[in-house]
This record gives structure tokens, C-alpha cells and sequence, in this order.
């Protein structure tokens, strides 16, 4: 038997039951659909993840921290991951500091981490927000999305970066009308002279308290967008973003946690981390291993990064697995259909072997009709798995939207995957077709031709 | 056949036992038949006296218990499952009483089928199948499915599909049981008319004792399993 023989055999006999045919592979394409969906989601987030961390530069850029007790948590259990130990725990990680990491070769700049507690308002709503300082090299670079306004062009320029969302929760829902306006930012500090002639009796027989308020108000600069993917991981994606040089003109907390306090040495106070920009990644083991000589401890997601794509190894199996539920259901179904098959041409096989059909013949029949199953099923499944995607996509984009974020694509078809699935779906039915077709060919002709 | 023909099926002491259970049933039992090439036998017997039996085995559809059967110098009694099929497909063709027509094919597929299993390309087994269906005096319901054919037809239809891959011998197992006496004849007179003009061998299972004597030129009575009387027409 010729094989274009053998295949216009089986799709007769599948036209001939066409709602089963019909059923059967609307199972497949379920399946195939559901894994289709599930995987180009895991690839969609991981593309996304991997495209924000190259895009905001967080590979290249060090964590320097003072070493020695780590700072509690919000959650105990929650550490700060992956720290690198330094060898001493004495040093502090003051401006001197600052000074001598820019100062190694490799390290493009090494700017403090400053942040405080401030108030924020506009017009006629506030909010609590931690106010970052940055550096006007780094508000401008291309890792800060400013899509109103501008960045600052100077550490002394008059003026705050503000985030969407903040701009959003203090009610402005078109960013580009908010820039130019003024933003007020109260901050808080101590009177130190008032705190030398202070008890805490006096505190709360009510007078007043050696703790100060003051407001500025700063030019909105620009409007940034913070991306879907990455967040807040990403110190340049702040809420309210200043350039040191107003930022020394504010009357703060001179330290950014308390927790500062017990790292004093010599009555100096660091900062809680130093910002170090790094030209390439590279430089990164060499220029690590001279800050741990300075005695401060590193934190790089260069270092995360192995682990980030481990876990998403892990989701596409997790994901696949769910959507394998389907794929066994849908392989049950071509089994069950090609029993029923056989049974209703139990006397057509004895025919057909009475003939001259050898088992190879019959069998060969029956894989191509579950082989066509699938082939069909998985082609349709990867039509259903990508319509749907997209319309998920569309509509958590339409809901997010409302909220600010920009428009992101969760899902990813490279061309593998459906190669891949149609692929797989042939495969799982060529698999389900084994037992009905050796069962076909197994068939005893002199029963069958006496049969009804 | 002239009287000196050579043998074309031999069979020695051919037995067939079927399980039935634990309990074992003898359906044929030393059958030992020599059939020269080009001759109408005829096989009668009550019902139940082996025939089909017979016939199955002798048509490669089942295979003995013991004893052999030689078809043109072949054993067929030890081919293996695949060979007993290329022995259908080309050694012998078979007919039946309820015709074993494929009901979602036209007659001329019908006739395609074993050509379509002997690796035959389409536009040369659409020429073979109308040729054969034409021979039979069907090439006007070529595209009619069997449900649309008398019965009269339905086994030329099977007849013509019988002789698609050229066979030397054509088993016939009482292919007149569901037809009318006219049509029985015609039916008959045709096998006896291929048998003359191509030198085909027939082996035909029959109850109709008129029909065997006018056209068999020899008779094997079997009952209960055993050959019990052999001869020419009576």
C-alpha cells in the first residue's frame, strides 16, 4: 500500500465522522491551546524580566554596603539576598569612601544611596514618600524613562524627577500637565538644641516637641514611567527623584535609617549604601573584590541572575505540567475514538483484509487517522492558544492601563514553540494511535467478515 | 481443464480443531483434496459440515490445525501473517454470500481495493477497476455505492474486485445464498464463463444441487468434517 494511499484511507474515514473527528481534535486543540498559552506565558515573562534588567542597567551596577549586622527586615525571615561578606566590618561608609571607590579603575561612578521620609504634596493632596537623591549623571541616563518633561542637567538645577504613579495617587491623571508646576516636600528633623534641655516627662505634658517640620517646594523637571518589570528593584525609579544639590539646602535626619546609628565609628556616620556603577560587567569580580579589601560588603543582581533564569526553568515546567492535564485528556480521547473506530469497522478491516490488506496496511490506516487527529488538533490548538493570549493580553493591558503602567506584551511565540506544539501534538497522537492500530491489525478476518 | 492438467491446490490431510472454551471442536478433519489447474469444483454439504471451513483455509483467511495446503507449488499452510496476506492479494480471490461489499465505497472503488493494496497507482487501477467492472457488465454503476446495486450485482461487483490482482484461483463460498434462482444462475454462468476462458480455477461452497450439477465438473461432499463422497457431476 502506497503511502499517499494510506493517508487518503484514513482522512475518508475521518470525513465520513466528522462530528467525532471533530470532538476528538476540539480536545487537542484545547490542550495544545492550554500548553500553547502556558508556555508563551513563562517565555513572556521571562523575556520581560530579562529585557527590563538589561534596559535599566541594574547588571552593572554594585551595591556597596557597611558590613556587619544586617539591618532588620519588615520580615524577619527575609534577608537581604546574596550579600557578600567583607572582611572587615569597622569601615565606614562615608563620602572619603565614596571617594575611593569612583577612584577604582573599572568603576564609572559610585554615588550614595540618600533617601529620607518626606511628605509630598501637590495642589491639594499628600503623600508619604521616601525622596531619593540622585545624581544628575544618572537621572539622565538611559536607564531613568523620562516620558514628560526632562531629567535634571545639573546636581545643582532647581528642581525634582517624580514618578507616575505618585503623580497618580496625588490625583494628576495627565502627567505632561504636572510638569512645571511645584511639588512640596516637608521633611523632618531635629533640634538638637532644644533635645539637650528635654525629658520625656516634658514631651507629654505637652510641650512642644524638639522634632521640626519644614516644607520647600521644587519645579516638577520630568515625569517618569516605571516599568512593569523590575519595579522598585531599581533605586532611578523613585517616587521623588533630587539633585544633591537642593537636596543639601532640605533640613533632614542626617542619615537615611536609624539603623546607620550603631554602624557610627569615631562619632562618623555612613550611608547605608553606596551606588556604584560599573563601565562593564566584566570589571565586576575585580572591582568587588577591592571594595571587600576596603572592608564593605557587595550586593550585585548580575549575581541573581542565574537563579532568576532557574526559576524561570522551573515555571515553564510548572506551566507546561498544567497544561500536560490537557494534553493526557485529549490523548485519552483519540484513544477512546479509534476503539470506537475499530469496533464500528470491525467488518470493513475483515473486508479489507480478506482483500489482501496486510496488518502492516491496517495499521499504518489507523496511525494516520490519529496522526491527522493531532496534526489537525495541534495546528487549530495553537490558533486557539494564541487568539486567547492575545486577548488576555488585551485585557490585563486595558485594566493596567487605568492604573498607568505601560503597555507590555505577558506573552511571547517564539516560532519553536509552535513548531514545537504541533510537533508535540503529532507526536502524543501517534502515540495514542499505537494501541487502536495494532489492536486494528490484530483483528481475526473470519470473525470479522461474520460479523454485523 | 484438459485431463492432464497440472495440480493447483493440493491439500493433505488438512484439519482444522477450534477452541470453544476448554472444549475443543473439529471442524474439518483429513482433507485431502487435489484440484488441476482450470477446473470448477464444487463443495456441498449440510450446513455445519465444514465448507466454509474449507474454504477460509483454502483462501488463506485461516490457517490449519494441521496438514498442508499447496496452492501453485506454495505452501500456504506456513506463511506467516504478512505472506498469507500477499497470498489474498494476489494467489486467490474470494467471494461471499453476503457480497463483503465496503458500504462507503462505489462499486469501482470497491474493485480498487485490492489494487489499492498491492501498491498499484491510481490512474492504472482506475483503468484496471473499470475494465474488470465492464468484463462484469457493471461499467454503467461503476459510481454507484453498494446500498444503490441489486444483489445481482453487489456480486459482480465482488467478483470483479475478486479478480483485480489476476488471481489463479477464485473461492467462492455459496455466492448465490442471498440471490434469486435467475440471478443465481447468472451469477454461476459467470464464474463458469471466467473459468473457461481464463483457465481460472473455482472452488465454489454451494447448497443448490441444480445450479452445482449444470456448471461444476467436479464434486467434493464433506459432512461432518470429512470428505464423503467425491466425483463428477451426477
Amino acid at each position: 500500500m502506497r503511502f499517499a494511499d494510506a493517508v487518503e484511507f484514513a482522512l475518508a474515514s475521518l470525513r465520513k465522522r466528522r462530528l467525532r473527528t471533530f470532538l476528538t481534535a476540539s480536545g487537542v486543540m484545547i490542550g495544545i491551546g492550554a500548553l500553547v498559552s502556558m508556555i508563551s506565558f513563562g517565555k513572556g515573562m521571562q523575556k520581560n524580566v530579562t529585557q527590563a534588567f538589561k534596559a535599566s542597567d541594574l547588571f552593572t551596577t554594585v551595591m556597596v554596603m557597611p558590613g556587619g549586622a544586617e539591618p532588620p527586615s519588615a520580615d524577619p525571615d527575609r534577608q537581604r539576598p546574596r550579600v557578600m561578606a567583607p572582611a572587615r566590618t569597622d569601615a565606614v561608609l562615608d563620602d572619603q569612601a565614596v571617594a575611593a571607590i569612583s577612584r577604582i579603575p573599572g568603576v564609572l561612578s559610585a554615588y550614595p544611596d540618600i533617601g529620607f521620609p518626606a511628605m509630598v504634596g501637590f495642589e491639594g493632596t499628600e503623600e508619604f514618600r521616601l525622596v531619593q537623591v540622585v545624581p544628575a549623571a544618572v537621572a539622565a541616563s538611559r536607564s531613568l524613562k523620562i516620558r514628560w518633561g526632562r531629567a535634571y542637567d545639573s546636581d545643582a538645577e532647581d528642581g525634582v524627577v517624580v514618578s507616575r504613579s505618585l503623580l497618580r495617587r496625588l490625583g494628576v491623571a495627565d502627567p505632561a500637565s504636572a510638569v512645571g508646576k511645584r511639588i512640596r516636600i516637608t521633611s523632618v528633623s531635629i533640634d538638637l538644641g532644644r533635645l539637650a534641655t528635654l525629658n520625656l516627662g516634658s514631651l507629654l505634658s505637652g510641650e512642644t516637641s524638639p522634632v521640626a517640620q519644614e516644607t520647600y517646594e521644587f519645579p516638577i523637571l520630568g515625569v517618569n514611567e516605571v516599568s512593569a518589570f523590575g519595579g522598585e528593584v531599581n533605586m532611578t525609579e523613585s517616587a521623588v527623584m533630587i539633585p544633591p544639590g537642593p537636596a543639601r539646602r532640605i533640613k533632614r535626619l542626617p542619615f537615611s535609617s536609624v539603623w546607620d546609628l550603631f554602624r557610627m565609628r569615631d562619632g562618623r556616620v555612613g550611608y547605608s549604601a553606596v551606588n556604584v556603577k560599573l563601565g562593564s560587567l566584566r570589571d565586576l569580580g575585580a572591582v568587588r573584590s577591592r571594595v571587600h579589601d576596603m572592608g564593605y560588603a557587595t550586593f550585585a543582581l548580575a549575581d541573581q541572575f542565574d537563579e532568576i533564569t532557574r526559576a524561570f526553568y522551573f515555571m515553564d515546567m510548572i506551566l507546561a505540567a498544567v497544561g500536560m492535564i490537557a494534553i493526557i485528556v485529549a490523548a485519552l480521547g483519540i484513544v477512546n475514538t479509534m476503539v470506537m473506530s475499530i469496533l464500528e469497522r470491525f467488518r470493513e478491516i475483515g473486508i479489507m483484509k480478506a482483500v489482501g490488506a496486510g496488518d502492516r496496511d491496517i495499521r499504518r490506516i489507523f496511525f494516520f487517522e490519529s496522526g491527522a487527529i493531532g496534526l489537525v488538533g495541534g495546528t487549530a490548538g495553537c490558533a486557539l492558544g494564541w487568539a486567547a493570549s492575545l486577548l488576555v493580553n488585551r485585557i490585563v493591558n486595558f485594566y493596567l492601563a487605568r492604573q498607568g503602567m505601560p503597555f507590555v506584551d505577558y506573552f511571547a511565540f517564539p516560532v519553536g514553540l509552535f513548531l514545537g506544539a504541533i510537533g508535540f501534538s503529532l507526536l502524543v497522537s501517534l502515540i495514542s494511535g499505537i494501541y487502536p492500530a495494532r489492536r486494528a491489525a490484530r483483528v481475526d478476518p473470519v470473525v470479522a467478515l461474520r460479523h454485523d | 481443464m484438459s485431463p492432464t492438467a497440472p495440480l493447483l491446490v493440493e491439500t493433505r490431510s488438512l484439519s482444522k480443531t477450534y477452541l470453544v472454551g476448554d472444549v475443543r471442536v473439529p471442524a474439518l478433519a483429513d482433507i485431502s483434496l487435489a484440484v488441476p489447474e482450470g477446473s470448477f469444483l464444487a463443495v456441498t454439504g449440510a450446513s455445519g459440515s465444514g465448507k466454509s471451513t474449507l474454504l477460509n483455509l483454502l483462501g488463506g483467511l485461516d490457517t490449519p490445525s494441521s496438514g498442508t495446503i499447496e496452492v501453485g507449488g506454495t505452501i500456504v499452510s506456513a506463511m506467516d501473517r504478512e505472506a498469507l496476506a500477499r497470498y489474498r492479494r494476489f494467489g486467490a480471490g474470494m467471494i461471499f454470500q453476503s457480497f463483503n461489499l465496503v458500504a462507503a465505497r462505489t462499486a469501482l472503488e470497491n474493485v480498487e481495493l485490492p489494487l489499492i493494496f498491492a501498491g498499484v497507482d491510481k490512474t492504472e487501477r482506475k483503468r484496471r477497476a473499470a475494465e474488470l467492472l465492464d468484463k462484469v457488465g457493471l461499467a454503467h454503476r461503476a459510481a454507484h455505492r453498494p446500498a444503490e446495486l441489486s444483489g445481482g450485482e453487489q456480486q459482480r461487483v465482488a467478483v470483479a474486485r475478486a479478480l483485480a490482482n489476476g488471481p489463479r484461483l477464485l473461492l467462492a463460498d455459496e455466492p448465490t445464498g442471498n440471490l434469486d434462482s435467475r440471478t443465481s444462475r447468472e451469477i454461476v454462468g459467470l464464474l463458469a464463463g471466467l473459468n473457461r476462458e481464463r483457465n481460472l480455477t473455482v472452488i465454489m461452497v454451494s447448497h443448490e444441487e441444480g445450479l452445482v450439477r449444470e456448471f461444476a465438473q467436479a464434486i467434493v461432499r464433506l459432512a461432518d468434517g470429512r470428505v464423503a463422497a467425491a466425483g463428477g457431476p451426477a
